[in-house]
């Protein structure tokens, strides 16, 4: 038995726009939500989910049924997300006078668009720190992070998504954890 | 147990991943240093904030989610083109011929279009007439060697000791004429290319 997106994944390889249709109706928000976390940005979300889609279009002949498809798209969507991240720091890293919200390695914390959805302007105090102190970690936590505590991915998986081996992602998992304790404990 | 081994399996513990007997080996140590006991506590606060702050709902409405869906849709390529493109990735040839031979047609069509003008050529052309459009070989006269007429009349009393060609226009022969080759006319672009072709062939063998 092949599962829905395997078989949705080659209808749509053979030209079928409404399989395509289910496929982003099935992962939009989880990718949204993903990048969201990652970026702290509604509009680049947006912008990565829409790249992430028009990827998984023109790689479809490229997948390969034996990873899982959510792995597939995931390591996709991760991996423009953290060019983002490292492309921020490039552009922030010349501009020496924006040192005020850098975070443990440099990168600058970009404070979020403005169309803010009221459910993110009720947050509590409390979220507000952990997100922020969440903001500060480089890129390559911030994924392992991100795909851990959101998607509730194993180690193994988040492995296989970001395509490194399962003691690496243990180790950054373990460092990041450390990371916010410390950070929060002092502000918590 | 010491507190630098303690911390590793409180990892271990919050990644899911502690066996059993480590468990029980942690949790001893924990009941006997209340330093390791806070640093569990805190990590499982972090742990809880951590899915609270990055599981939280983003906050997005139905028509956020259909906007981008919409723009999603919009952004990938129809079915057509898509194939299309794919198959021309696949086969580059295809797309270098395809160029090739679309440069050739136009340069046929245009050099067919072009030619409106009456043109006679051949190696011996000294005892030809020419009255208007019509190019006369006359009695008793002799071609020595190929005739070729475009836009005109052939009118062929005598003799062409090679082959006469006549290119949109039509071919008149007396009774007494005579052609050791081959009389032919061209009167379509299909069968003008195919004379192009034929003749640079001939001129790329000889």
């Amino acid at each position: 038995m092949i599962p829905i997106e395997a078989r949705l994944a080659r209808k749509a390889l053979k030209g079928d726009q409404q399989a395509f249709a289910e496929i982003v109706g099935l992962y939009q928000d989880k990718l949204y939500h993903m990048a969201f976390r990652m970026l702290g940005s509604r509009q680049e979300a947006e912008d990565v989910v829409q790249e992430a889609f028009l990827r998984v279009y023109r790689n479809l002949d490229r997948y390969d049924e034996g990873m899982k498809f959510s792995t597939w798209i995931y390591r996709i969507a991760t991996n423009l997300c953290i060019d983002r991240l490292r492309k921020r720091k490039a552009t922030y890293s010349l501009d020496a006078e924006s040192t005020e919200h850098e975070g443990l390695d440099g990168y600058a914390v970009i404070p979020s668009d403005d169309r803010t959805p009221e459910s993110e302007m009720l947050l509590s105090e409390t979220q507000r720190i952990v997100r922020q102190a969440i903001d500060t970690l480089p890129a390559k936590y911030k994924s392992v992070m991100v795909l851990r505590y959101l998607h509730d991915l194993s180690l193994q998986e988040i492995g296989e998504v970001l395509d490194m081996p399962v003691t690496t992602v243990k180790t950054r998992v373990h460092r990041g954890r450390e990371y916010l304790r410390k950070k929060l404990e002092r502000k918590l | 147990m010491n507190c630098a081994q303690a911390s590793r399996l409180m990892h271990e513990y919050f990644d899911g991943d502690l066996a059993h007997e480590d468990a029980s080996e942690l949790k001893a140590h924990l009941g006997g240093c209340p330093e390791c006991r806070e640093r569990f506590n805190d990590y499982e606060r972090t742990e809880g904030f951590l899915h609270m702050a990055l599981a939280a709902p983003v906050g997005r409405t139905e028509a956020d989610r259909a906007a981008l869906t919409d723009r999603i849709l919009k952004s990938v390529p129809g079915r057509r083109s898509r194939r299309l493109a794919r198959w021309l990735r696949q086969y580059p040839g295809v797309t270098v011929a395809a160029m090739l031979g679309l440069v050739l047609l136009a340069s046929f069509i245009a050099s067919w279009e072009q030619d409106q003008e009456l043109v006679v050529r051949g190696s011996d052309l000294s005892q030809i007439v020419i009255e208007g459009n019509k190019v006369v070989v006359p009695e008793g006269a002799r071609v020595d060697g190929d005739l070729i007429i475009e836009n005109g009349e052939a009118v062929v009393v005598g003799e062409i000791r090679g082959n006469l060609t006549v290119i949109d226009g039509s071919v008149n022969m007396a009774s007494t004429a005579k052609v050791i080759g081959e009389a032919r006319e061209i009167n379509q672009a299909l069968d003008w290319i195919w004379y192009k072709l034929r003749s640079t062939v001939i001129d790329l063998a000889s």
